[in-house]
């Protein structure tokens, strides 16, 4: 009885600081991006009467004046600026109309026909619509820019033209990485096939290749490619050399750069997974099918290749969400039309410090990941793959 | 002629997935400032540019000190994770495994976005500290792996030999178990170490202008401008990746040979 509690004790303990680690190191920033991408805490903060105004659902009346104008006189130019900004990407010309509104906050008279008197664009109401949305505690600006999907105005939800800018980089980061799964799979099965097949010496040169390319860093072999592919590069001046062009080609900064490059770098997790299919294939099977009269080709395709389409499947499937999240290799070799989500997440952190799209864009990455993580296990399961321990 | 396919497809994979580096490392030592061919002489020029010219010694120096501590901090977050996870129940070991791998699968640039906002908001940033911290989550997962297998793959009649001679639970595995396992932590601490050594996306969000590490001196460079110390790097890092090899593979062997 004391030995059981002495166990249950002794576990606890050992689990108490993983959990605690994994808990404030990465449980919570992940929550945290989620709720930064609803948190409006920025701007309810510095607006709280205006806020509290439009809370309780009260018209755009000479009470709101006096709450915007007393919010703008307790802001320093600096938090009035900031705030600007941030209504600026919602309407042009937000942060110069806040911050001369509140320069002279204190000259205004404190009614909505003194504030229309000051400059005419308060008298209108699309100005006053973009303060109500956007100074409550939550705010759903971030979701429907990186959605594109906002109110018609009809009542309904619809998606302006020119709005799914981000929907269709959302695309384009599964086009890619499509791109990248066939070609991982189409060069690396030759090589899985050498690595579980071939003589001795083949397997030893074709392996080792295969987990040095895996342990060398994606930043090395990205730095390669960018090495070969740039204009005056190794493989232009091969190409000129040979007669085969006459003028340089863009080979790097475009698409080809971009899905030639990540090809490179996750075709190892391709290889890996194939390989271990394949080396638990009996070469028996392959004997009997001969022996039983079918040729190379027809063995095969009817005996070999149906066996090997699992380990296929968890090496693209690896590749496909590795390369959904891919960041520097694109960003080293692809042009502005090849970048991918992380690239614009990464830039909304970097340039604007614009928490609340990176966040939204990080859940949209996240859910796709997880998406095609689920599907991987449905996959599975159809197919029956579990029995088999893969 | 299926030989021929056999061979054919087989050549152009090999000769994709090794003549990159083959070909430009080299030109570590070209003579000429043209990263090209042909080369104009050898030299250990460049070489001299990386010991003795910023940023690259103090990224270098940055990323030990990082990779040091993300590796001490991995194992023991790891390490702990697995053994207790390994004297779980079948429900219990189900779930925490998921959550002690599951940071594997998440993108970086997500957990670089999460991590600096969050550690931003708790006070941690500059330093070192916030890219050891993130860095320990990144490698615990390895670790945690890596030591569950070596777990995993004792022979349970140890076990009961222990238990026949009238050892506790806990003492047997405190005694005969984890000394065994001893393989795996260490595995995990070089995969751990390596791990935050290649790192640059999370490091891109988390280190200030003072903890910049060698991955990130080689990324910016190479938005920058090309130029051959960036190759001088690139060969210097492989090679410590073909060290990571080497070390591995006697640690495998080793483990091996005692089973």
């Amino acid at each position: 009885m004391s030995g059981t509690r002495h166990n249950l004790a002794a576990k606890a303990t050992l689990l108490i600081l993983p959990l605690v680690m994994y808990a404030a190191l990465y449980l919570l920033p992940l929550i945290s991006i989620g709720s930064l991408s609803v948190d409006n805490g920025e701007l309810s903060d510095r607006f709280s009467r205006l806020s509290a105004h439009f809370g309780t659902d009260a018209p755009v009346d000479d009470a709101a004046a006096v709450a915007l104008l007393a919010d703008l006189q307790g802001m320093d130019s600096r938090d009035r600026a900031e705030a600007g900004r941030m209504f600026n990407q919602e309407k042009q010309g937000f942060r110069s109309l806040l911050i001369d509104t509140g320069k002279a906050a204190g000259d205004i008279p404190p009614t909505l026909d003194g504030l229309t008197a000051f400059d005419p664009r308060w008298g209108e109401p699309s100005w006053w619509e973009v303060l109500e949305r956007n100074v409550e505690p939550v705010t759903w600006r971030h979701v429907q820019k990186a959605t594109g999907i906002k109110p018609d105005g009809q009542g309904g939800f619809g998606i302006a033209p020119g709005d799914d800018i981000y929907l269709r980089i959302l695309v384009r980061t599964f086009v890619i990485a499509g791109q990248v799964t066939l070609l991982t799979l189409l060069l690396g099965y030759p090589l899985a096939y050498a690595v579980a097949n071939g003589t001795p010496r083949v397997r030893a040169v074709v392996l080792m290749a295969v987990l040095l390319s895996f342990w060398t860093s994606i930043l090395v072999r990205t730095t390669a490619w960018v090495v070969l592919l740039q204009t005056n590069g190794l493989l232009n001046g091969l190409l000129i050399r040979l007669g085969i062009i006459a003028e340089p080609l863009q080979l790097i900064f475009n698409r080809f750069g971009t899905v030639v490059a990540m090809t490179h770098v996750l075709l190892p997790f391709a290889i890996l997974p194939m390989m271990n299919v394949m080396r638990t294939i009996p070469a028996a099977q392959t004997d009997a099918s001969r022996s039983l009269g079918a040729g190379p080709v027809e063995t095969f395709l009817r005996v070999y290749f149906p066996q090997t389409l699992r380990g296929a499947a968890v090496g693209g499937g690896t590749v496909f969400i590795l390369a959904l999240g891919f960041y520097v290799t694109p960003a080293l070799t692809g042009g502005p039309g090849d970048q991918m989500l992380s690239y614009y997440i990464a830039d909304f952190v970097k340039k604007g410090l614009n928490w609340g799209m990176a966040s939204v864009l990080s859940l949209m990455l996240l859910a796709s990941v997880i998406l095609m993580l689920l599907i991987g296990l449905l996959v599975r399961r159809l197919a029956g793959w579990r029995r088999q321990g893969v | 002629m299926s030989r021929a396919i056999y061979w054919i497809s087989l050549s152009a994979g090999f000769l994709f997935l090794v003549l990159p580096l083959l070909v430009v490392l080299p030109l570590a030592f070209n003579d000429s400032s043209f990263l090209n061919y042909p080369m104009e002489g050898f030299t250990w020029r460049w070489f001299g540019v990386v010991f003795h010219q910023p940023p690259w010694m103090a990224a270098l120096m940055n990323s030990l000190k990082v990779a040091s501590g993300a590796m001490v901090a991995g194992v023991l977050i790891g390490g702990l994770a697995a053994v207790g996870t390994m004297l779980a129940g079948r429900w219990g070991r189900l779930v925490l495994s998921a959550l002690f791998i599951s940071p594997i699968v998440i993108p970086s640039v997500v957990l670089g976005v999460a991590m600096a906002y969050a550690f931003g908001r708790m006070g941690v940033s500059g330093g070192y500290l916030p890219l050891v911290l993130a860095h320990a989550i990144l490698g615990a997962p390895l670790v945690f792996l890596s030591v569950m297998t070596s777990l995993r793959g004792l022979d349970p009649e140890l076990e009961r030999a222990a238990a026949s001679m009238g050892a506790s639970r806990w003492h047997r595995f405190r005694t005969v178990t984890l000394p065994l396992a001893a393989p795996g932590f260490l595995t995990g601490a070089l995969f751990a170490f390596i791990t935050s050594f290649d790192e640059v996306v999370v490091a891109l969000f988390l280190a200030s202008p003072q903890s910049q590490t060698l991955p990130i001196a080689l990324f910016s460079s190479l938005r920058d401008r090309l130029e051959p110390p960036i190759v001088v790097v690139a060969l210097l890092l492989s090679l410590v990746s073909c060290l990571f090899i080497v070390v591995l593979n006697r640690l495998q062997k080793r483990s091996n040979g005692r089973r």
